[in-house]
């Protein structure tokens, strides 16, 4: 699978988990690698490469870190928008 | 102007680039140290080579301002290079033993505190307080503040039997030694926390507000959609508080802080203990909680005036018993001092023989 | 009170104001926390979420609840810098951290956070990135905060001490780099701490404060010069009392001007050598001793760490060390509960899973004494002949 696809799929997943549950990375790449059957370092490295042009990225609270869909605020700052 | 371009996972700079030559020469090469003064040492290598230390005392938060006065002071004495100890002193790094002198002699004529070396007080280890955190229920640099300017001779000048360790955490997280110090002073809350219902609802996740519980006094309200707490499990830890903000736990009129003794880091003679409760509760007395430094400062004293040479205040404890620094500190026993959550197999006493 | 007084953090909050670029922000600092000290009760929110672009650690969200009363910090975020081994700098480096920080904080720094960071206190959302490529492009990065690898320190070892069994500010600064990604990009169930001390004088707590602590030793005989036990009896020492009896195993005597050492029966506590620095020297055949698991009371009470490896070499490129430590986290990440740290886990899951995960196998040295109730578990594995 390539790439952008595997990015797809994740993408959808934080959509549709968005306010129910905070995600963290390891739980993203299990899910994502067991609907696909993709090894998970490939998973990794496709949630990675969208966190780090601000696609997703890693949150805070709780007293626990996770991922998240950012919001129009984070992608201002980060002049993404 | 622009900007230049940011690196990823590069690290912290190597080390070896700020090391003196003399220790680059000896590095792994020492033979032995002497402590010359409360605040000077000198380590000598197998070459015969030597290595002057200054150690001053610091307030952790510093200025940049400061931090360039020191670089300064190191520039003239010592070639730009020096460090800081775990405990936050800091350390001038002296390669020429001339220069030592006039460099103690200066800091001191500029009210830096020289000292922390060897069978004293060192600087305090602290947390950050209400200078910048959310879950802090005292001050921790103002009592640092309170408790060193009392016991300043103890760093610049007097010797005690041997090192007395003192940490201040301004909550049960304990960003610090607190658990394993001679003497430390921990922030406690004493209330159980108040719930704002519609905000759990909104703000938390329910299982993991649950399952933050050490002693499992939460339980899920479907009704509100937040949780409840029973009053009677409840021992104010304040874990809920950082899983699920609404939970509000401070309580400013009775939130305080208590005094623990006793532990002990190193391995030298005995094993690694925790420090033990001595004082449940003082109520937070800004700007100088003078009670609290009594406190301590009678604890110290009673060490110093009890304990053998070498022994840390939680070997001397132990070598006279525990109901013995109660009589001698003078320090009333309550049922806080009970252990009544993970310790108390370990921590009752299981012998008819004991001091009256 | 005496007539010299300990440095003011007071004093600090105001000089910040003078040389930062931002002097509101130290003046509201310190007017916030003149409140606090009024009504007994801090006044920062929660930390939000706020970071540098990739990152998800080494920034930790602050902002003051009273934003309009104090405009100044509004935003006041900690930047955890990675401080060097050993907390070594020249002038010179930390000239160029302070310059930064004027441009773009508060002027307030911790030297050091307790875990060990070189900690800039107060700066605003904004200002983040333009603060993160100045540091980055000039040797610095942003240190651990969240769920992950925290940064790993250490105490001065090789450099400037004599007992150092271990090269603690080398080996710290390997497992740093070894552990980038994990540092910056929180993916384990919690913090996960690293604290490497050269001998059991433990001059870093890494005891208590890590997870993985790693602390030197030596396994042969301590080593002895007779010529200088003389020196310290004829300067007044009490050998007798201050050594030989202090000694926790009775394995050292004093007879005619020697100290003699049973050193098999010596459990390398460091008292006779930390007091004797020019007579004694630990032996020559050296390495660690890996621990695992302290950590202070949160959750369900504070915990020393437990003896798991009694002695391993440590040899650059450490290899050995940095696979150990990947099998416990491997481990740990795949059983823990959210916020439950590899102490804890062990606690539930018992000794015999984690050794066996990371192939460790049960040795005396790891108990102070066997069990004493008749529960135990078998496994399928210890019916095989």
């Amino acid at each position: 699978m390539e790439q952008e696809e595997i990015q797809g799929k994740i993408f959808e997943y934080m959509q549709q988990m968005k306010g129910k549950k905070k995600l963290k990375e390891k739980d993203i790449i299990k899910k994502i690698s067991a609907d696909t059957g993709e090894e998970k370092d490939t998973v990794k490295k496709a949630l990675r490469a969208m966190i780090d042009v601000g696609k997703l990225m890693y949150s805070y609270g709780g007293g626990a870190s996770s991922v998240e869909i950012p919001s129009e605020e984070y992608l201002k700052e980060k002049g993404l928008i | 102007m622009s900007l230049p371009e940011r690196k990823t996972d590069i690290g912290p700079p190597h080390y070896e680039q700020f090391l003196p030559p003399v220790i680059k020469k000896n590095y792994g090469k020492w033979k032995y140290h002497e402590v010359l003064s409360p605040g000077t040492m000198v380590h000598v290598a197998e070459s015969g080579d030597e290595i002057y230390t200054v150690r001053v005392g610091s307030p952790r938060l510093l200025s940049t301002a400061s931090i360039r006065e020191i670089c300064d002071l190191a520039e003239k004495y010592c070639d730009g290079y020096l460090r800081f100890t775990t405990r936050n002193n800091i350390e001038f790094l002296v390669s020429d033993k001339s220069k030592v002198d006039p460099l103690v002699a200066e800091l001191k004529e500029k009210k830096y505190s020289v000292g922390g070396i060897g069978p004293r007080v060192s600087n305090i280890i602290h947390t950050q307080g209400w200078v910048h955190c959310h879950s802090a229920c005292t001050d921790a640099s103002g009592i640092v503040k309170a408790i060193m300017d009392d016991l300043y001779e103890y760093f610049t000048e007097k010797e005690l039997p041997n090192k007395v360790r003192i940490a201040v955490a301004c909550c049960v997280n304990m960003c610090g030694a607190v658990h394993c110090s001679d003497i430390a002073v921990v922030a406690v809350h004493r209330k159980v926390p108040v719930v704002d219902d519609e905000n759990v609802a909104k703000m938390c996740e329910i299982p993991t507000t649950v399952a933050s519980c050490p002693t499992s006094a939460i339980r899920p309200n479907p009704k509100t959609k937040s949780i409840t707490i029973n009053e009677e499990k409840c021992m104010y830890c304040g874990n809920c508080f950082t899983v699920c903000p609404p939970i509000q736990i401070h309580n400013p009129e009775e939130d305080g802080v208590a005094i623990v003794v006793g532990g002990k880091i190193g391995s030298l003679r005995t094993s690694p203990k925790f420090s033990k409760l001595a004082i449940p509760f003082f109520y937070n007395d800004p700007p100088r909680w003078p009670k609290v430094v009594d406190a301590i400062k009678n604890i110290l004293n009673v060490y110093a005036a009890n304990a053998k040479k070498h022994e840390r205040v939680g070997e001397w404890v132990e070598r006279v018993g525990w109901e013995e620094f109660f009589k001698l500190t003078g320090i009333d026993f309550t049922f806080q001092h009970i252990d009544d959550f993970t310790f108390m197999r370990d921590t009752m006493r299981t012998s008819a023989a004991f001091k009256f | 009170m005496s007539l010299k007084t300990w440095p003011s953090f007071v004093t600090e909050i105001k000089k910040a104001a003078q040389s930062s670029s931002m002097p509101q922000m130290a003046d509201d600092e310190l007017g916030q926390l003149e409140k606090s000290y009024n009504t007994k009760r801090g006044y920062w929110k929660h930390g939000g979420i706020v970071g540098v672009l990739g990152y998800g650690g080494g920034v930790i969200g602050r902002y003051s609840s009273l934003p309009d009363e104090f405009p100044g910090i509004a935003h006041f975020h900690t930047v955890r810098l990675n401080q060097p081994s050993g907390f070594f700098y020249t002038a010179e480096a930390l000239r160029m951290v302070c310059d930064i920080w004027d441009k773009y904080g508060s002027g307030l720094t911790n030297l050091h956070g307790s875990t060990g960071d070189l900690v800039l206190l107060g700066t605003t959302t904004e200002n983040l990135e333009p603060l993160f490529a100045e540091y980055s492009s000039r040797g610095w990065d942003l240190g651990g905060s969240g769920s992950a690898m925290r940064t790993p320190s250490c105490c001065v070892g090789m450099a400037r001490c004599e007992w150092a069994n271990i090269d603690a500010m080398d080996i710290c600064n390997s497992m740093t780099q070894h552990f980038q990604d994990e540092l910056h990009r929180p993916a384990f169930p919690y913090k996960f701490k690293i604290k490497v001390s050269g001998c059991a004088c433990d001059c870093v707590a890494a005891i208590a404060r890590a997870d993985l602590s790693i602390i030197g030793t030596w396994k042969d005989n301590i080593q002895v010069d007779q010529a200088e036990v003389k020196k310290y009896a004829d300067a007044g020492m009490d050998i007798q009392a201050e050594i030989v009896d202090m000694c926790p195993t009775s394995c050292i005597s004093y007879d005619n001007g020697e100290i003699k050492i049973n050193d098999a029966q010596c459990t390398r506590c460091m008292h006779c050598i930390s007091k004797m620095t020019k007579a004694l020297k630990p032996g020559k055949e050296k390495g660690a001793t890996i621990l695992v698991g302290s950590k202070a009371p949160i959750v369900v009470g504070s915990l020393l760490s437990w003896v798991i490896v009694p002695f391993i070499e440590c040899k650059p490129p450490y290899d050995e060390l940095k696979d150990l430590a990947e099998k416990m986290i491997e481990w740990w990440d795949d059983n823990a509960k959210p916020r439950e740290r590899i102490g804890e886990l062990i606690e539930a899951k018992g000794m015999r899973p984690f050794l066996e995960a990371i192939g460790v196998p049960p040795q005396p040295q790891q108990v102070k004494e066997p069990r004493k109730d008749p529960f135990f578990f078998w496994s399928e594995s210890d019916f095989k002949k």
